[in-house]
Protein backbone atom coordinates (compact mmCIF):
# COMPACT_ATOMS: atom_id res chain seq x y z
CA UNK A 1 0.00 0.00 0.00
CA UNK A 2 1.09 3.66 -1.19
CA UNK A 3 1.85 6.34 1.55
CA UNK A 4 -0.31 8.36 -0.38
CA UNK A 5 -3.04 5.60 0.12
CA UNK A 6 -2.00 5.02 3.75
CA UNK A 7 -2.50 8.59 4.22
CA UNK A 8 -5.34 9.43 2.65
CA UNK A 9 -8.06 6.69 1.95
CA UNK A 10 -8.09 5.68 5.52
CA UNK A 11 -9.19 9.16 6.90
CA UNK A 12 -5.90 10.10 8.18
CA UNK A 13 -6.40 13.23 5.65
CA UNK A 14 -7.91 15.13 8.22
CA UNK A 15 -5.27 14.66 10.63
CA UNK A 16 -2.47 17.07 9.74
CA UNK A 17 0.20 15.31 12.30
CA UNK A 18 -0.55 11.67 10.70
CA UNK A 19 -0.46 12.89 7.00
CA UNK A 20 2.66 15.16 7.65
CA UNK A 21 4.24 11.60 9.35
CA UNK A 22 3.04 9.57 6.31
CA UNK A 23 4.65 11.95 3.82
CA UNK A 24 8.09 11.74 5.64
CA UNK A 25 7.84 8.09 5.74
CA UNK A 26 7.26 7.84 1.90
CA UNK A 27 10.34 10.43 1.76
CA UNK A 28 12.43 7.90 3.89
CA UNK A 29 11.16 5.04 2.18
CA UNK A 30 12.33 6.23 -1.28
CA UNK A 31 15.96 6.28 0.18
CA UNK A 32 15.87 2.61 0.68
CA UNK A 33 14.53 2.30 -2.92
CA UNK A 34 16.71 5.06 -4.78
CA UNK A 35 19.96 5.22 -2.27
CA UNK A 36 21.62 7.37 -4.96
CA UNK A 37 19.27 10.30 -4.10
CA UNK A 38 20.23 10.54 -0.26
CA UNK A 39 23.96 8.84 -0.97
CA UNK A 40 25.71 12.29 -1.78
CA UNK A 41 24.36 13.66 1.28
CA UNK A 42 26.89 12.00 3.38
CA UNK A 43 29.70 11.53 0.90
CA UNK A 44 30.25 14.88 -0.01
CA UNK A 45 30.43 15.75 4.03
CA UNK A 46 32.44 13.00 4.62
CA UNK A 47 35.06 14.02 1.74
CA UNK A 48 34.62 17.72 2.85
CA UNK A 49 36.00 16.53 5.95
CA UNK A 50 38.69 14.53 4.80
CA UNK A 51 39.67 16.72 2.00
CA UNK A 52 39.97 19.93 4.14
CA UNK A 53 41.06 18.77 7.57
CA UNK A 54 44.07 17.33 5.34
CA UNK A 55 44.49 20.15 2.92
CA UNK A 56 44.26 22.74 5.16
CA UNK A 57 46.03 20.81 8.37
CA UNK A 58 48.35 23.96 8.84
CA UNK A 59 45.42 26.77 9.26
CA UNK A 60 45.29 25.71 13.27
CA UNK A 61 49.02 27.25 13.50
CA UNK A 62 48.04 30.91 12.31
CA UNK A 63 47.85 32.79 15.59
CA UNK A 64 45.18 33.09 16.88
CA UNK A 65 42.77 30.38 15.95
CA UNK A 66 40.54 28.83 17.97
CA UNK A 67 41.52 25.43 18.21
CA UNK A 68 45.03 23.14 17.40
CA UNK A 69 43.09 20.11 16.43
CA UNK A 70 41.81 20.72 12.52
CA UNK A 71 39.18 17.65 12.60
CA UNK A 72 37.78 19.54 15.78
CA UNK A 73 37.37 22.51 14.01
CA UNK A 74 36.09 20.74 10.43
CA UNK A 75 33.77 18.14 11.61
CA UNK A 76 30.65 20.52 13.12
CA UNK A 77 31.06 22.19 9.54
CA UNK A 78 30.89 19.12 7.35
CA UNK A 79 27.82 17.86 9.65
CA UNK A 80 26.07 21.29 9.18
CA UNK A 81 27.01 20.84 4.97
CA UNK A 82 25.31 17.29 5.44
CA UNK A 83 22.49 18.74 6.99
CA UNK A 84 22.03 21.02 4.65
CA UNK A 85 22.15 18.75 1.64
CA UNK A 86 19.51 16.71 3.79
CA UNK A 87 17.12 19.24 3.68
CA UNK A 88 17.41 19.95 0.34
CA UNK A 89 17.57 16.54 -0.89
CA UNK A 90 13.86 16.10 0.37
CA UNK A 91 12.85 19.55 -1.55
CA UNK A 92 14.57 17.47 -4.18
CA UNK A 93 11.59 14.73 -3.75
CA UNK A 94 9.06 17.22 -3.81
CA UNK A 95 10.43 18.35 -7.33
CA UNK A 96 10.12 14.61 -8.56
CA UNK A 97 6.32 14.91 -7.43
CA UNK A 98 5.75 18.23 -9.12
CA UNK A 99 7.17 16.50 -12.18
CA UNK A 100 5.30 13.61 -12.19
CA UNK A 101 1.72 14.74 -10.98
CA UNK A 102 1.85 13.38 -7.43
CA UNK A 103 1.88 16.56 -6.01
CA UNK A 104 -1.28 17.89 -7.77
CA UNK A 105 -2.88 14.40 -6.39
CA UNK A 106 -1.59 15.71 -2.98
CA UNK A 107 -3.20 19.11 -3.26
CA UNK A 108 -6.58 17.82 -4.30
CA UNK A 109 -6.53 16.04 -1.36
CA UNK A 110 -8.35 17.35 1.31
CA UNK A 111 -5.03 17.40 3.43
CA UNK A 112 -3.74 20.60 4.84
CA UNK A 113 -1.18 22.31 2.90
CA UNK A 114 0.87 22.85 6.29
CA UNK A 115 0.54 19.43 6.72
CA UNK A 116 2.14 18.45 3.08
CA UNK A 117 5.19 20.94 3.73
CA UNK A 118 5.57 19.83 7.40
CA UNK A 119 5.95 15.94 5.89
CA UNK A 120 8.61 17.20 3.71
CA UNK A 121 10.77 19.28 7.12
CA UNK A 122 10.26 16.20 9.21
CA UNK A 123 11.82 13.75 6.12
CA UNK A 124 14.96 16.65 6.28
CA UNK A 125 15.11 16.57 9.45
CA UNK A 126 15.35 13.02 9.78
CA UNK A 127 17.90 12.57 6.81
CA UNK A 128 19.88 15.14 8.99
CA UNK A 129 19.87 12.88 11.96
CA UNK A 130 21.23 10.54 9.69
CA UNK A 131 24.17 12.50 8.14
CA UNK A 132 24.42 13.82 11.71
CA UNK A 133 25.62 10.45 13.04
CA UNK A 134 27.91 9.03 10.50
CA UNK A 135 29.61 12.39 9.72
CA UNK A 136 30.40 13.09 13.64
CA UNK A 137 31.31 9.23 13.84
CA UNK A 138 33.79 9.66 10.77
CA UNK A 139 35.42 13.20 12.61
CA UNK A 140 35.43 11.42 16.25
CA UNK A 141 37.11 8.32 14.39
CA UNK A 142 39.75 10.90 13.04
CA UNK A 143 40.92 12.24 16.30
CA UNK A 144 38.25 15.02 16.46
CA UNK A 145 37.81 16.27 20.45
CA UNK A 146 34.88 16.79 21.97
CA UNK A 147 35.78 18.54 25.05
CA UNK A 148 32.23 19.95 25.65
CA UNK A 149 30.94 16.09 25.44
CA UNK A 150 26.99 15.00 25.55
CA UNK A 151 26.01 18.84 25.86
CA UNK A 152 28.38 19.76 22.96
CA UNK A 153 27.26 16.94 20.41
CA UNK A 154 23.67 17.83 22.03
CA UNK A 155 24.31 21.55 20.50
CA UNK A 156 25.51 20.23 17.27
CA UNK A 157 22.54 17.99 16.68
CA UNK A 158 20.28 21.07 17.43
CA UNK A 159 22.49 23.09 15.22
CA UNK A 160 22.41 20.28 12.20
CA UNK A 161 18.43 20.12 12.65
CA UNK A 162 18.27 23.83 12.26
CA UNK A 163 20.22 23.93 9.56
CA UNK A 164 18.32 21.08 7.47
CA UNK A 165 14.85 23.00 8.27
CA UNK A 166 16.36 26.01 7.02
CA UNK A 167 18.15 24.58 3.92
CA UNK A 168 15.00 22.79 3.64
CA UNK A 169 12.62 26.10 3.48
CA UNK A 170 14.91 27.62 1.16
CA UNK A 171 14.69 24.61 -0.62
CA UNK A 172 10.86 24.23 -0.90
CA UNK A 173 10.13 28.17 -1.58
CA UNK A 174 12.44 27.69 -4.93
CA UNK A 175 11.16 24.61 -6.10
CA UNK A 176 7.21 25.28 -5.27
CA UNK A 177 7.51 28.28 -7.39
CA UNK A 178 10.17 26.73 -10.79
CA UNK A 179 8.12 23.42 -10.23
CA UNK A 180 10.78 21.22 -11.33
CA UNK A 181 14.32 19.81 -10.45
CA UNK A 182 16.08 22.49 -12.52
CA UNK A 183 16.04 24.68 -9.26
CA UNK A 184 19.20 22.45 -8.33
CA UNK A 185 21.57 24.97 -8.88
CA UNK A 186 20.14 27.98 -7.61
CA UNK A 187 19.34 25.96 -4.64
CA UNK A 188 22.67 25.13 -4.24
CA UNK A 189 24.26 28.43 -4.92
CA UNK A 190 22.58 29.67 -2.05
CA UNK A 191 23.30 27.16 0.55
CA UNK A 192 26.96 27.29 -0.65
CA UNK A 193 26.89 31.33 -0.33
CA UNK A 194 25.21 31.10 3.05
CA UNK A 195 27.50 28.28 4.43
CA UNK A 196 30.91 29.57 3.17
CA UNK A 197 30.85 33.37 4.04
CA UNK A 198 30.89 32.77 7.46
CA UNK A 199 33.36 31.53 9.91
CA UNK A 200 33.26 27.88 7.86
CA UNK A 201 36.63 28.70 7.21
CA UNK A 202 38.80 30.18 9.97
CA UNK A 203 37.09 32.10 13.15
CA UNK A 204 36.25 35.90 13.17
CA UNK A 205 40.20 36.83 14.46
CA UNK A 206 41.86 35.16 11.91
CA UNK A 207 39.40 36.07 9.11
CA UNK A 208 40.70 39.54 6.73
CA UNK A 209 39.23 42.15 4.53
CA UNK A 210 35.95 42.08 3.12
CA UNK A 211 34.96 38.82 4.55
CA UNK A 212 35.27 40.13 7.84
CA UNK A 213 32.40 42.02 8.37
CA UNK A 214 30.35 39.45 6.24
CA UNK A 215 31.00 36.80 8.40
CA UNK A 216 30.30 38.81 11.01
CA UNK A 217 26.11 39.73 10.16
CA UNK A 218 25.89 36.30 8.51
CA UNK A 219 23.47 34.89 10.82
CA UNK A 220 24.70 31.48 10.20
CA UNK A 221 28.17 32.67 11.99
CA UNK A 222 25.98 31.83 15.21
CA UNK A 223 24.76 28.65 13.81
CA UNK A 224 27.83 27.69 12.92
CA UNK A 225 28.89 28.93 16.48
CA UNK A 226 26.50 26.61 18.64
CA UNK A 227 27.61 24.02 16.28
CA UNK A 228 31.41 23.94 17.15
CA UNK A 229 31.07 25.29 20.63
CA UNK A 230 31.72 21.81 22.15
CA UNK A 231 34.45 20.85 19.98
CA UNK A 232 36.70 24.22 21.02
CA UNK A 233 35.43 24.32 24.68
CA UNK A 234 32.63 23.59 27.11
CA UNK A 235 28.82 24.55 26.17
CA UNK A 236 27.84 27.92 27.58
CA UNK A 237 24.76 29.77 26.82
CA UNK A 238 26.36 32.95 25.48
CA UNK A 239 27.85 31.17 22.89
CA UNK A 240 24.43 28.88 22.12
CA UNK A 241 21.58 31.68 22.44
CA UNK A 242 22.46 33.22 19.13
CA UNK A 243 22.70 30.40 17.46
CA UNK A 244 19.34 29.28 18.57
CA UNK A 245 18.32 32.46 17.87
CA UNK A 246 19.80 32.73 14.85
CA UNK A 247 18.10 29.43 13.46
CA UNK A 248 14.51 31.10 14.62
CA UNK A 249 15.04 33.91 12.34
CA UNK A 250 16.22 32.60 9.52
CA UNK A 251 13.60 29.41 9.75
CA UNK A 252 10.89 32.35 9.95
CA UNK A 253 12.22 34.38 7.16
CA UNK A 254 12.09 31.19 4.85
CA UNK A 255 8.89 29.60 6.52
CA UNK A 256 7.17 32.88 4.68
CA UNK A 257 9.46 32.34 1.44
CA UNK A 258 8.16 28.59 0.84
CA UNK A 259 4.81 29.65 2.07
CA UNK A 260 4.30 32.49 -0.49
CA UNK A 261 5.89 29.49 -3.04
CA UNK A 262 3.27 26.82 -2.13
CA UNK A 263 0.52 29.30 -2.53
CA UNK A 264 1.87 29.94 -6.30
CA UNK A 265 0.84 26.13 -6.72
CA UNK A 266 -3.18 26.49 -6.36
CA UNK A 267 -5.64 29.19 -8.21
CA UNK B 1 23.47 24.86 -43.54
CA UNK B 2 23.20 21.76 -40.71
CA UNK B 3 26.43 20.29 -39.23
CA UNK B 4 26.00 16.99 -41.04
CA UNK B 5 25.42 18.91 -44.39
CA UNK B 6 28.60 20.89 -43.79
CA UNK B 7 30.47 17.67 -43.04
CA UNK B 8 29.02 16.13 -46.08
CA UNK B 9 30.77 18.80 -48.18
CA UNK B 10 33.84 18.56 -46.85
CA UNK B 11 34.44 15.00 -47.30
CA UNK B 12 37.48 13.50 -47.45
CA UNK B 13 39.19 16.93 -46.20
CA UNK B 14 39.20 15.47 -41.79
CA UNK B 15 40.84 18.73 -41.29
CA UNK B 16 37.84 20.88 -42.36
CA UNK B 17 35.47 18.44 -40.68
CA UNK B 18 37.38 18.55 -37.06
CA UNK B 19 36.91 22.31 -37.76
CA UNK B 20 33.03 22.34 -38.50
CA UNK B 21 32.48 20.23 -35.36
CA UNK B 22 34.92 22.22 -32.80
CA UNK B 23 33.12 25.20 -33.97
CA UNK B 24 29.91 23.53 -33.66
CA UNK B 25 31.03 22.80 -29.84
CA UNK B 26 32.37 25.87 -29.07
CA UNK B 27 28.73 27.88 -30.68
CA UNK B 28 26.80 24.70 -28.10
CA UNK B 29 28.70 25.94 -25.06
CA UNK B 30 28.55 29.49 -26.17
CA UNK B 31 24.76 29.10 -25.78
CA UNK B 32 24.56 27.25 -22.48
CA UNK B 33 25.45 29.93 -19.86
CA UNK B 34 24.59 27.16 -17.56
CA UNK B 35 27.68 25.73 -18.66
CA UNK B 36 30.41 27.89 -18.72
CA UNK B 37 28.96 30.45 -15.62
CA UNK B 38 29.39 28.04 -12.92
CA UNK B 39 32.94 26.98 -14.34
CA UNK B 40 33.57 30.78 -13.57
CA UNK B 41 31.97 31.57 -10.73
CA UNK B 42 32.64 28.69 -8.14
CA UNK B 43 36.14 29.00 -8.96
CA UNK B 44 35.95 32.57 -8.36
CA UNK B 45 34.16 32.33 -5.13
CA UNK B 46 36.35 30.00 -3.18
CA UNK B 47 39.20 31.96 -4.30
CA UNK B 48 37.74 35.20 -3.09
CA UNK B 49 36.57 33.58 -0.12
CA UNK B 50 39.68 31.45 0.94
CA UNK B 51 41.98 34.62 0.37
CA UNK B 52 40.21 36.31 2.66
CA UNK B 53 40.01 33.53 5.58
CA UNK B 54 43.85 32.23 5.29
CA UNK B 55 45.30 35.49 4.08
CA UNK B 56 47.56 35.11 7.92
CA UNK B 57 48.71 31.75 6.62
CA UNK B 58 50.87 33.60 4.56
CA UNK B 59 53.13 34.58 7.57
CA UNK B 60 53.09 31.12 8.90
CA UNK B 61 56.62 29.72 8.56
CA UNK B 62 57.37 27.01 5.60
CA UNK B 63 54.24 29.32 3.90
CA UNK B 64 56.33 30.11 0.08
CA UNK B 65 57.05 33.84 0.70
CA UNK B 66 54.31 35.03 -1.40
CA UNK B 67 52.49 38.86 -0.57
CA UNK B 68 49.16 37.21 -0.49
CA UNK B 69 47.01 33.95 -0.67
CA UNK B 70 44.98 35.41 -3.47
CA UNK B 71 48.64 34.98 -5.41
CA UNK B 72 49.46 31.51 -4.15
CA UNK B 73 45.48 30.59 -5.25
CA UNK B 74 46.15 32.28 -8.95
CA UNK B 75 46.61 28.49 -10.45
CA UNK B 76 44.25 26.17 -8.79
CA UNK B 77 41.74 28.77 -9.38
CA UNK B 78 42.48 28.30 -12.69
CA UNK B 79 43.02 24.34 -12.86
CA UNK B 80 38.85 24.11 -10.58
CA UNK B 81 37.51 26.47 -13.54
CA UNK B 82 39.41 23.87 -15.90
CA UNK B 83 37.79 20.89 -14.54
CA UNK B 84 34.40 22.71 -14.13
CA UNK B 85 34.12 23.65 -17.64
CA UNK B 86 35.82 20.66 -19.30
CA UNK B 87 33.84 18.23 -17.85
CA UNK B 88 30.95 19.74 -20.29
CA UNK B 89 32.84 18.33 -23.38
CA UNK B 90 32.09 14.25 -21.95
CA UNK B 91 28.58 15.50 -21.23
CA UNK B 92 28.03 17.25 -24.72
CA UNK B 93 29.62 13.81 -26.21
CA UNK B 94 26.65 11.96 -24.18
CA UNK B 95 24.15 14.06 -24.99
CA UNK B 96 24.88 13.76 -28.82
CA UNK B 97 24.74 9.94 -28.00
CA UNK B 98 21.33 9.78 -26.41
CA UNK B 99 19.79 12.05 -28.53
CA UNK B 100 21.16 10.58 -31.53
CA UNK B 101 23.37 12.65 -33.50
CA UNK B 102 26.33 10.56 -32.73
CA UNK B 103 24.30 7.79 -34.93
CA UNK B 104 23.89 10.45 -37.46
CA UNK B 105 27.69 11.05 -37.56
CA UNK B 106 28.91 7.96 -38.02
CA UNK B 107 26.86 7.44 -40.85
CA UNK B 108 27.91 9.99 -42.46
CA UNK B 109 31.53 10.34 -44.24
CA UNK B 110 32.74 12.19 -41.36
CA UNK B 111 36.29 10.98 -40.18
CA UNK B 112 36.34 9.70 -36.84
CA UNK B 113 39.20 11.25 -35.30
CA UNK B 114 37.53 14.74 -36.18
CA UNK B 115 34.23 14.01 -33.97
CA UNK B 116 36.88 13.14 -31.15
CA UNK B 117 39.09 16.07 -31.99
CA UNK B 118 35.76 18.50 -32.59
CA UNK B 119 34.96 17.94 -29.08
CA UNK B 120 38.12 18.79 -27.38
CA UNK B 121 38.90 21.81 -29.21
CA UNK B 122 35.42 22.97 -27.91
CA UNK B 123 37.08 22.03 -24.27
CA UNK B 124 40.76 23.49 -25.24
CA UNK B 125 39.20 26.68 -26.30
CA UNK B 126 37.27 27.02 -22.99
CA UNK B 127 40.34 25.84 -21.08
CA UNK B 128 42.07 28.70 -22.53
CA UNK B 129 39.37 31.65 -22.23
CA UNK B 130 38.70 30.43 -18.72
CA UNK B 131 42.53 31.06 -18.03
CA UNK B 132 42.72 34.54 -19.22
CA UNK B 133 39.47 35.58 -17.87
CA UNK B 134 40.41 34.16 -14.74
CA UNK B 135 43.55 36.02 -14.96
CA UNK B 136 41.99 39.73 -16.05
CA UNK B 137 39.69 39.54 -13.19
CA UNK B 138 42.05 38.69 -10.42
CA UNK B 139 44.76 41.27 -11.55
CA UNK B 140 42.96 43.73 -10.47
CA UNK B 141 42.25 42.45 -6.83
CA UNK B 142 45.68 42.60 -6.11
CA UNK B 143 46.99 39.24 -7.84
CA UNK B 144 50.72 39.46 -9.26
CA UNK B 145 52.13 37.73 -12.25
CA UNK B 146 55.36 37.40 -11.83
CA UNK B 147 57.15 36.73 -15.32
CA UNK B 148 54.39 38.89 -17.00
CA UNK B 149 53.07 37.46 -20.37
CA UNK B 150 55.52 34.61 -20.75
CA UNK B 151 54.38 33.14 -17.80
CA UNK B 152 50.32 34.39 -18.40
CA UNK B 153 51.26 32.19 -21.57
CA UNK B 154 52.20 29.11 -19.90
CA UNK B 155 49.14 29.31 -17.60
CA UNK B 156 47.03 29.60 -21.01
CA UNK B 157 48.99 26.52 -22.76
CA UNK B 158 48.59 24.26 -19.31
CA UNK B 159 44.92 25.01 -18.84
CA UNK B 160 44.40 24.15 -23.03
CA UNK B 161 45.78 20.68 -22.32
CA UNK B 162 44.20 20.22 -19.35
CA UNK B 163 40.93 21.23 -20.59
CA UNK B 164 41.70 18.23 -23.38
CA UNK B 165 43.12 15.87 -20.63
CA UNK B 166 39.95 16.50 -18.25
CA UNK B 167 37.84 16.53 -21.77
CA UNK B 168 39.28 13.62 -23.04
CA UNK B 169 38.04 11.58 -19.74
CA UNK B 170 34.56 12.93 -20.06
CA UNK B 171 34.44 11.81 -23.63
CA UNK B 172 35.64 8.24 -23.14
CA UNK B 173 33.30 7.78 -19.96
CA UNK B 174 30.90 9.38 -22.18
CA UNK B 175 31.55 6.47 -25.01
CA UNK B 176 31.67 3.68 -22.64
CA UNK B 177 28.55 4.68 -21.26
CA UNK B 178 26.28 6.92 -23.61
CA UNK B 179 25.28 8.60 -20.47
CA UNK B 180 25.61 12.21 -19.71
CA UNK B 181 24.37 11.21 -15.97
CA UNK B 182 27.08 8.90 -15.92
CA UNK B 183 29.60 11.42 -16.88
CA UNK B 184 28.44 14.14 -14.52
CA UNK B 185 28.40 11.42 -11.99
CA UNK B 186 32.62 11.35 -12.47
CA UNK B 187 32.63 14.59 -11.61
CA UNK B 188 33.60 14.39 -7.62
CA UNK B 189 36.32 11.84 -8.71
CA UNK B 190 37.67 15.16 -10.45
CA UNK B 191 37.40 16.91 -7.36
CA UNK B 192 38.60 14.27 -5.28
CA UNK B 193 42.01 14.11 -7.22
CA UNK B 194 42.04 18.21 -6.75
CA UNK B 195 41.52 18.28 -3.33
CA UNK B 196 44.14 15.44 -2.77
CA UNK B 197 47.12 17.58 -4.01
CA UNK B 198 49.01 21.29 -2.88
CA UNK B 199 46.09 23.02 -4.96
CA UNK B 200 44.88 24.75 -2.26
CA UNK B 201 47.61 24.67 0.49
CA UNK B 202 51.40 24.14 0.62
CA UNK B 203 52.21 20.44 0.89
CA UNK B 204 55.11 21.17 3.32
CA UNK B 205 52.50 22.25 6.03
CA UNK B 206 50.56 19.44 5.52
CA UNK B 207 51.12 16.31 7.64
CA UNK B 208 50.77 12.58 7.52
CA UNK B 209 49.02 10.01 4.38
CA UNK B 210 48.03 13.47 3.28
CA UNK B 211 51.39 14.93 2.51
CA UNK B 212 52.34 11.74 0.69
CA UNK B 213 49.54 11.70 -1.30
CA UNK B 214 49.60 15.08 -2.09
CA UNK B 215 53.42 14.43 -3.06
CA UNK B 216 53.06 11.66 -5.40
CA UNK B 217 49.80 13.49 -7.64
CA UNK B 218 50.99 14.78 -10.30
CA UNK B 219 48.78 17.92 -10.06
CA UNK B 220 50.70 19.02 -7.15
CA UNK B 221 53.92 19.23 -9.49
CA UNK B 222 52.31 21.23 -12.35
CA UNK B 223 50.66 23.50 -9.80
CA UNK B 224 53.53 24.18 -7.34
CA UNK B 225 55.73 24.69 -10.83
CA UNK B 226 53.35 27.23 -11.60
CA UNK B 227 53.31 28.78 -8.29
CA UNK B 228 57.28 29.18 -9.24
CA UNK B 229 56.66 30.55 -12.21
CA UNK B 230 54.37 33.52 -10.59
CA UNK B 231 56.62 33.91 -7.94
CA UNK B 232 60.45 33.88 -9.05
CA UNK B 233 59.28 35.10 -12.78
CA UNK B 234 59.77 33.08 -16.17
CA UNK B 235 62.15 29.63 -15.70
CA UNK B 236 62.25 27.15 -18.64
CA UNK B 237 62.59 24.05 -16.52
CA UNK B 238 59.01 24.97 -14.57
CA UNK B 239 57.67 25.82 -17.72
CA UNK B 240 58.56 22.48 -18.88
CA UNK B 241 57.07 20.21 -15.85
CA UNK B 242 53.84 22.29 -15.94
CA UNK B 243 52.73 22.06 -19.42
CA UNK B 244 54.55 18.14 -19.18
CA UNK B 245 51.93 16.97 -16.79
CA UNK B 246 49.21 18.67 -18.21
CA UNK B 247 50.13 17.07 -21.78
CA UNK B 248 50.45 13.83 -20.16
CA UNK B 249 47.38 14.05 -18.41
CA UNK B 250 45.93 14.79 -22.23
CA UNK B 251 47.93 11.95 -23.57
CA UNK B 252 46.49 9.20 -21.13
CA UNK B 253 43.03 10.45 -21.63
CA UNK B 254 42.88 11.22 -25.61
CA UNK B 255 44.26 7.66 -25.69
CA UNK B 256 41.61 6.19 -23.32
CA UNK B 257 38.74 8.07 -25.49
CA UNK B 258 40.76 6.73 -28.62
CA UNK B 259 39.67 3.35 -27.60
CA UNK B 260 36.51 3.87 -26.37
CA UNK B 261 35.27 5.26 -29.54
CA UNK B 262 36.99 2.43 -31.33
CA UNK B 263 34.91 0.11 -29.40
CA UNK B 264 31.59 1.94 -29.83
CA UNK B 265 32.76 1.89 -33.31
CA UNK B 266 32.62 -1.46 -33.46
CA UNK B 267 29.59 -2.82 -31.37
CA UNK B 268 27.33 -0.05 -33.55
CA UNK B 269 24.93 -1.66 -36.45
CA UNK B 270 26.61 -1.83 -39.71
Amino acid sequence: MTAARTAFDHGVAGRPLAVAAALAWRNLVGIRRVPATFVPAVVMPVFFLIAFSGQYRGIVEIPGFATDNVLSWYTPMAVLMGASFAGVGTAFSVARDLETGFFDRLLLSPAARGAIMCGSLLAGAARGLITFALVTAVGLAGGAAVPGGVPGLVSLLIAALGVATVAGLWALGLVYRIKSQSAGPVVQVGIFVGLFLTTAQAPLEVITGWLHPVARLNPVSQILELARQGFLEGVAWSSTWPGLAAIGGLAAVMLVFAVRGMRTLTP
Amino acid sequence: MTTVALLRAHRRQPLLQALVLSRRSVVALLRQPTVWIPSMFFPLFFTALNSAAFQRATNLPGFPPFDSFLDFLVPATILQGVIFGAISAGTEMATDIENGFFDRLISSPVSRISILVGRLAGAAALGGAQAVLFVLILLPFGASIGGGAVTVAVLVATAMLLGVGIGGFGVALALRTGSAEAVQGSFPLLFVTLFLSSAFFPRGLMTGWYQTVAGVNPVSWMIEAQRRLLLEGFAATDAAVAVAVAAGIGVVSVGASLLALRRRLAEAPA
